[in-house]
């Protein structure tokens, strides 16, 4: 994978493991996902990246089907809640989804999503079940 | 604060019309919604435009194809709620005093710029970036209700099963063929469990009402006018992980709030109600979200034919509803006003709710995981 081929780079590390950057208040302390403007708790404009927790729970998720021609069906699509207070959704790769159970611990991951305008796979985050 | 009557509708038909563009479906609906009237043209002192796919100035070249030049026109967006915004735009420009006689149109033709899957969504949302699509999202809602609360596919698979049956006994309905439990099941799943069935179609028309002032309203022989007895719009707040995705809307439940509390009448009263159900699952989302039945007991609810024709409790969707009638995203607001002030009138045919005095309309424009829906408008409507 190369870097032109990732997208969304500002929202997701690497190092030292794989997790997501959201904003948080500097005043109230609350998170957003991905980093706001302005604070929706208290209206505070200082808001700083912060990053996220590596696992989350599974809210909820389903098997896309039928979709933009941008993306290659079929995919997985999950709801994630972190412990900082976000509810994130990414994708999930297929071959998870058979026995996936909701509330389990998921983490990020990184990998391909959708088909650029070359015509080539465009990275991006995703989740998997926690190892 | 004044009263406002709705003194007549107009639709096209709900179907596929590639060849029919935004000011023709759109002129037809408003010129037949002023001839329901019988109001003059030139006393419609604005006009608004829902829509959402139709480009630069619909509204403007919509209206000049029936002479309506020259007064102001606005063109509203609220995604799907954008007819029903025009509503909302409508009723307060005169319940406020500006103007005396309004019309609301709402049109899309969805066919030009689609043949078929999801609705083309904003690609700088990231989740839309990284693939949700509606039918994703309420698949998502799905799965959830399922959990909490042991709702069976079939379940969902009746809702369709009453919006169909519903929309067979109306004429301007996309879909009016009767379909069965496995029908619905077997069709292709397009974001699990929801399969294509339970999915609105892509569609295309127009709708549209003239509004007018108490004080105009009986310096007419207008036959029986409706009232608008309760019109809020609100937008969605913030989604935290507090919530269930298949909890009632916070969005649908405060502007419903508001708007029985204006009309001083609450969801026991109402006799007929039109709500987005854009999937089968939104349906019962809906009935919670609107106070018909509790939290958790939408399945049931619905399930039980309360809702349906002919049952003991609100009827829900008489119309077939968006999943039947269709949902041409601009034109849906107006859609669900028409058939109110049909029912309302007692001019609904076969599929008339018997005596039907008070009645409701919820539409909800958008969702997004953050937000809890862009747009939702409800409008309560009486005689």
């Amino acid at each position: 994978m190369s870097e032109d081929t990732e997208f969304l780079t500002e929202l997701y590390e690497t190092k030292p493991h794989v997790h997501l950057i959201a904003g948080k208040c500097k005043k109230c302390g609350k998170y957003t996902f991905p980093k706001y403007l302005a604070c929706p708790h208290c209206f505070s404009d200082e808001i700083e990246e912060a990053p996220l927790s590596k696992t989350g729970k599974l809210h909820s998720f389903t098997m896309v089907r039928r979709s933009m021609p941008e993306f290659r069906v079929p995919y997985g699509l999950g709801l994630v809640d972190f412990p900082e207070g976000v509810r994130v959704m990414a994708q999930i790769d297929k071959d998870y989804i058979e026995g996936l159970e909701l509330d389990s611990d998921m983490e990020v991951e990184i990998g391909p999503v959708r088909i650029g305008k070359d015509g080539k796979d465009q990275y991006s985050y995703k989740f998997k079940p926690a190892s | 604060m004044r009263d406002v009557y709705i003194i007549g509708v107009g639709t096209t038909n709900c179907g596929r019309f590639p060849d029919k563009a935004a000011h023709i479906l759109g002129s037809d609906a408003a010129w037949k919604a002023i001839q329901d009237s019988g109001i003059h043209p030139r006393k419609i002192e604005i006009a608004f435009c829902g829509h959402v796919y139709q480009g630069m100035g619909v509204g403007q070249r919509t209206f000049k194809e029936i002479g309506l030049v020259g007064q102001p026109v606005v063109n509203v967006e609220g995604a799907c709620g954008s007819g029903t915004l025009s509503l909302w735009e409508a009723w307060r420009s005169i319940a406020y005093g500006q103007f005396d006689v309004a019309l609301a149109l709402g049109v899309e033709n969805l066919s030009k710029i689609l043949s078929g899957g999801p609705l083309p969504l904003e690609d700088d949302d990231v989740e839309v970036a990284l693939g949700m699509g509606m039918p994703a999202l309420y698949a998502m809602r799905a799965k959830r209700y399922m959990a909490e609360y042991g709702t069976t596919p079939e379940q969902f698979a009746n809702v369709v099963v009453k919006s169909r049956k519903h929309a067979a006994l109306n004429p301007i309905a996309q879909y009016r063929k009767q379909v069965t439990v496995e029908e619905i099941m077997n069709s292709p799943m397009i974001a699990d469990p929801l399969t294509r069935n339970q999915c609105c179609p892509v569609g295309d028309a127009a709708a549209a009402a003239v509004l007018c002032s108490e004080e105009t309203v009986k310096q007419l022989a207008t036959k029986k006018p409706v009232k608008i007895l309760g019109c809020i719009s609100q937008s969605g707040k913030y989604n935290t992980p507090d919530k269930l995705i298949c909890d009632p809307s916070e969005n649908v439940a405060r502007t419903s709030s508001m708007a029985y509390e204006m009309a001083g009448v609450g969801p026991e009263d109402m006799d007929l109600a039109e709500i987005h159900d854009a999937f089968s699952v939104a349906e019962m989302i809906v009935v919670e979200s609107l106070g018909f039945c509790k939290k958790g007991e939408g399945a049931e609810f619905t399930d039980s034919g309360r809702t349906s024709l002919g049952g003991d409790s609100v009827c829900v969707n008489p119309s077939g509803g968006l999943l039947s009638r269709g949902h041409p995203i601009g034109a849906t607001g107006l859609l669900q006003t028409a058939e109110l002030v049909w029912h309302l009138r007692g001019e609904a045919g076969d599929r008339q709710v018997e005596g039907a005095k008070l009645g409701i309309i919820e539409t909800m424009g958008g969702a997004q995981p953050a937000m809890d829906g862009i747009t939702c408008v409800v409008a309560i409507l009486g005689v």
